[in-house]
């Protein structure tokens, strides 16, 4: 019998057809399904013990506890730990997802280390006279930042920079407060630390004085809508108004938009519900005066203690601002932005450096900061993998250290930003923070509180060997009330007098040529946050998005904007374009702003600018 | 000439039969032996051990699983007994301290929530109704791994015809899952289970 191609045909068909009735193509399909949620790359979640381990989260100098769930030792999820003394158990939403960040696809993972130290040392012995080497770091007052003052001093001309901190540095004792006037200072909404923001906010009146209804200005007691840029008009209007009643205020109210009266009765309310503290977005001089008129000083608003040094480390560079360096006269700059601090614009920065061929090194975990301008961008190990300790935050009176303990190895090839420049220095800087530990320890003083048992035990019960080893699993020491001599640091002390009058005041040019006063919708400053976090939110539009900016329709109309549209946005110190988003929300005259690294580049505190149609 | 054509179709179609349903079955699943000839019936028989003293809860309430080496050599530091199978495992894996790298039979896939001591004591399951009775087995079967989707066969892919195979344990697949859970009248929406 001899086989044709219609029986080939006809037998294809009937396997066809029994095929259908087989499970075989049924399953390939699934099987194809399961493959591919299998493939390489999807991440594949640990299995093994479940244990609990505590740190300090790093991610900003709240430096709240946490305690984390780990699988086989990696951290899968993080939590706030109940009862402990500064952070009462909250974690924000940054915090909760720390562990993520070690996975960002943004991660800096190698860098020119060996070309670095090469190019500094050479940069450093060919240094000119007054030319100098500089530390810029973003987060002063932790053990890391006492080395680069002991680097810049063992340094010929070498200069330790910090940007501006809010009340000239001092800190707050939010518990003492009765009333607080906030003058756009976001504190419920990532000022300070959370949990004890929260946990003292029963106890205070809250007034709020901002152009816009931010979730502080929501969540207030009171919300005084002023003209934008207008807060420090009203400061020193209250000061005048406490210390001459009869002071003239027509100027301050035609520059903030409330009446005399309103500003009268501010300050009688201020000094009738007291003890009052007045806090500001920025380093506003006008807010330290007001504190001094109000008696908050030595109340509400103390000096800032920092835990205890070895007594070697006192021989270490002065802190100084940027502004206060000669221009064009740094050779080698050195910018530790391993962890987010507050930022300092790439022009004003920029400036200082010398002309010819500046050394540039920065210590990031990403490009996005200032690596981007930086000949050598070095990376480092980020949270919750690097071991860092935290200074005590804005609303700690009292002194605090605290360790945020590695809870993963970080991957080969980051560099310790610390280490690096204590080389170049040629200091030993080897060891600090269990040096700053035994430093502490032999003070005596203060209470050491563990997070697994929720125990405070008065320091001098402990011994070294445990407190060190406590430290490294999250335990939290502070000084005391009555305990002496925790350092002092930062430029604050009491204020003196007020010092002139709003810079916005006396700079009308500005206000001309810049007629909108920024306002930032997020932290001033690179925030670590999770991938997936700010894919949510972005995508959700629940937060402006990095370098998007919301106005007033009258105001993008006045700019010759019209709709969701692309501008360039201008400030004193450049230019960068940037996503507009009509928003009747925001008041005529401002802008607000999310920070990204092309804003952040351009825009500084206190920041004025004008939107033009790309 | 069209009797022909029918014949010719249906020996297509019963080709097809036979290889859908008897050769796909077995083509599909790729085997390969555990690392240890181990025996359950010896260590239940010989040793007096229970499922829980070696498969045992951690005190965290989580399930630990195949045992690790440390378990293991508790007992074994040295050979107990002459066989060639004890020989092997204190020379390959208890004396150069190395992990045995078993395959399990019962792991469930990551897009799968499963609690043992849910199981086990809230729901009083016994080990056999779902792992079967490996306890009394003398051998570890080898561990069949499908091809394409690379889930064990204990947990993935019933047919019909695999009542008695290899892979036949009972109680592992998504459908076992369902039925005990529609019998003892509990919920069964996807995200209890499902990621």
């Amino acid at each position: 019998m001899q086989r044709t191609r219609r029986d080939i045909l006809l037998f294809m068909g009937g396997g066809a057809a029994g095929a259908v009735l087989t499970p075989a193509p049924w399953r390939l399909v699934t099987d194809a399904a399961l493959w591919s949620e299998n493939w390489p790359g999807v991440p594949r979640p640990a299995r093994g013990e479940i244990t609990a381990r505590y740190t300090n989260c790093a991610l900003c100098p709240a430096g709240c506890a946490v305690r984390a769930r780990c699988v086989s030792g990696q951290p899968v999820s993080l939590a706030g730990v109940p009862s402990h003394p500064l952070s009462q158990g909250a974690l924000c939403a940054f915090g909760l997802t720390g562990h993520h960040l070690p996975y960002h696809p943004q991660r800096l993972t190698h860098g020119p280390v060996e070309e670095a130290a090469a190019a500094v040392s050479a940069a450093m012995a060919k240094r000119g006279p007054g030319e100098s080497v500089a530390v810029l770091d973003l987060r002063p007052g932790r053990s890391a930042s006492w080395t680069y003052r002991r680097s810049m001093a063992a340094v010929n001309n070498g200069l330790y920079l910090a940007p501006p901190r809010p009340l000239g540095g001092a800190a707050v004792d939010l518990a003492k407060a009765r009333i607080v006037l906030s003058l756009g200072a976001a504190l419920l909404d990532g000022w300070g630390t959370p949990g004890n923001v929260h946990a003292a906010r029963a106890n205070f009146h809250l007034i709020q004085a901002e152009p816009w209804q931010s979730p502080t200005a929501a969540l207030a007691d009171q919300w005084l809508p002023i003209r934008p840029g207008s807060e420090p008009a009203l400061a020193l209007a209250l000061a005048n108004v406490l210390n001459d009643p009869k002071t003239a205020l027509s100027e301050a109210a035609e520059a903030t938009g409330l009446t005399d009266k309103q500003i009268v009765e501010l300050a009688h309310e201020l000094v009738r519900n007291g003890p009052a503290l007045v806090l500001s977005a920025d380093d506003l001089p006008e807010a330290l005066a007001l504190n001094q008129a109000l008696g908050a000083w030595g109340r509400t608003l103390v000096a800032r203690a920092e835990a205890p040094v070895p007594e070697p480390w006192k021989k270490a560079a002065p802190e100084r601002a940027v502004a206060s360096v000669p221009d064009a006269s740094i050779r080698v700059l050195f910018i530790d932005e391993s962890v987010p601090g507050d930022h300092i614009p790439w022009s004003a920065i920029e400036r200082k450096l010398v002309r010819d061929n500046p050394v540039v090194v920065t210590f990031a975990w990403s490009r996005q900061g200032y690596g981007r301008h930086a000949q050598f961008a070095l990376p480092t190990a980020v949270y919750p993998e690097l071991t860092a300790d935290i200074p005590p935050a804005i609303d700690s009176p009292s002194a605090a250290f605290r360790l945020s303990a590695s809870l993963m190895a970080p991957p080969a090839g980051m560099v310790d930003a610390s280490a690096f420049i204590a080389k170049a220095a040629g200091i030993d800087a080897a060891n600090a923070l269990q040096q700053r530990a035994d430093a502490i320890h032999k003070s005596g003083q203060g209470t050491l509180f563990t997070c697994a048992d929720a125990k405070s035990t008065p320091l001098k019960d402990v011994k070294p060997a445990d407190f060190w080893k406590a430290l490294n699993e999250g335990a939290c020491w502070q000084s005391g009330a009555g305990d002496s001599p925790a350092h002092s640091v930062g430029r604050a002390g009491a204020p003196t007098a007020f010092v002139g009058p709003p810079a916005f005041l006396s700079s009308p040019q500005q206000s001309t040529a810049f007629p909108l006063v920024v306002a930032f919708s997020g932290p001033h400053a690179m925030s670590l946050a999770s991938p997936l976090m700010s894919k949510l939110y972005q995508d959700s539009d629940l937060r402006l998005a990095p370098n998007t900016a919301a106005l007033h329709p009258d105001t993008a109309r006045a700019a010759g904007i019209a709709g969701d549209s692309r501008a360039l946005l201008e400030t004193p110190f450049g230019r960068c374009p940037i996503a507009v988003v009509p928003d009747s929300s925001v008041p005529p005259g401002m802008l607000e702003v999310a920070p990204g690294p092309e804003v952040l580049d351009i825009c500084g505190a206190d920041t004025r600018a004008k939107v033009v149609a790309a | 000439m069209r009797i022909r054509g029918y014949l010719v179709f249906l020996a297509g179609t019963l080709a097809a039969l036979g290889a859908g349903w008897i050769g796909f079955p077995y083509a599909i699943y790729t085997s390969r032996p555990q690392p240890v000839d181990f025996s359950h019936k010896v260590h239940a028989e010989k040793a007096g051990a229970k499922c829980d003293d070696c498969h045992a809860f951690r005190d965290d309430g989580t399930f630990a699983g195949i045992p690790s080496l440390d378990k293991c050599a508790g007992c074994h530091t040295a050979p107990m007994g002459a066989t060639v199978a004890e020989k092997n495992f204190i020379d390959n894996y208890v004396t150069p301290n190395r992990e045995p790298a078993w395959d399990s039979y019962a792991r469930q896939p990551e897009n799968v929530f499963f609690s043992h001591i849910t199981h086990v004591k809230l729901g009083q399951l016994k080990c056999e109704q779902c792992h079967g009775d490996q306890g009394a087995s003398d051998k570890l079967r080898p561990y069949q791994e499908d091809r394409i989707s690379g889930y064990s066969r204990d947990i993935w892919g019933r047919t019909p015809f695999e009542g008695a195979g290899a892979g036949a344990v009972p109680g592992m697949k998504m459908d076992d899952c369902v039925d005990c859970h529609h019998k003892h009248g509990l919920s069964h929406s996807c995200l209890d289970c499902h990621k």
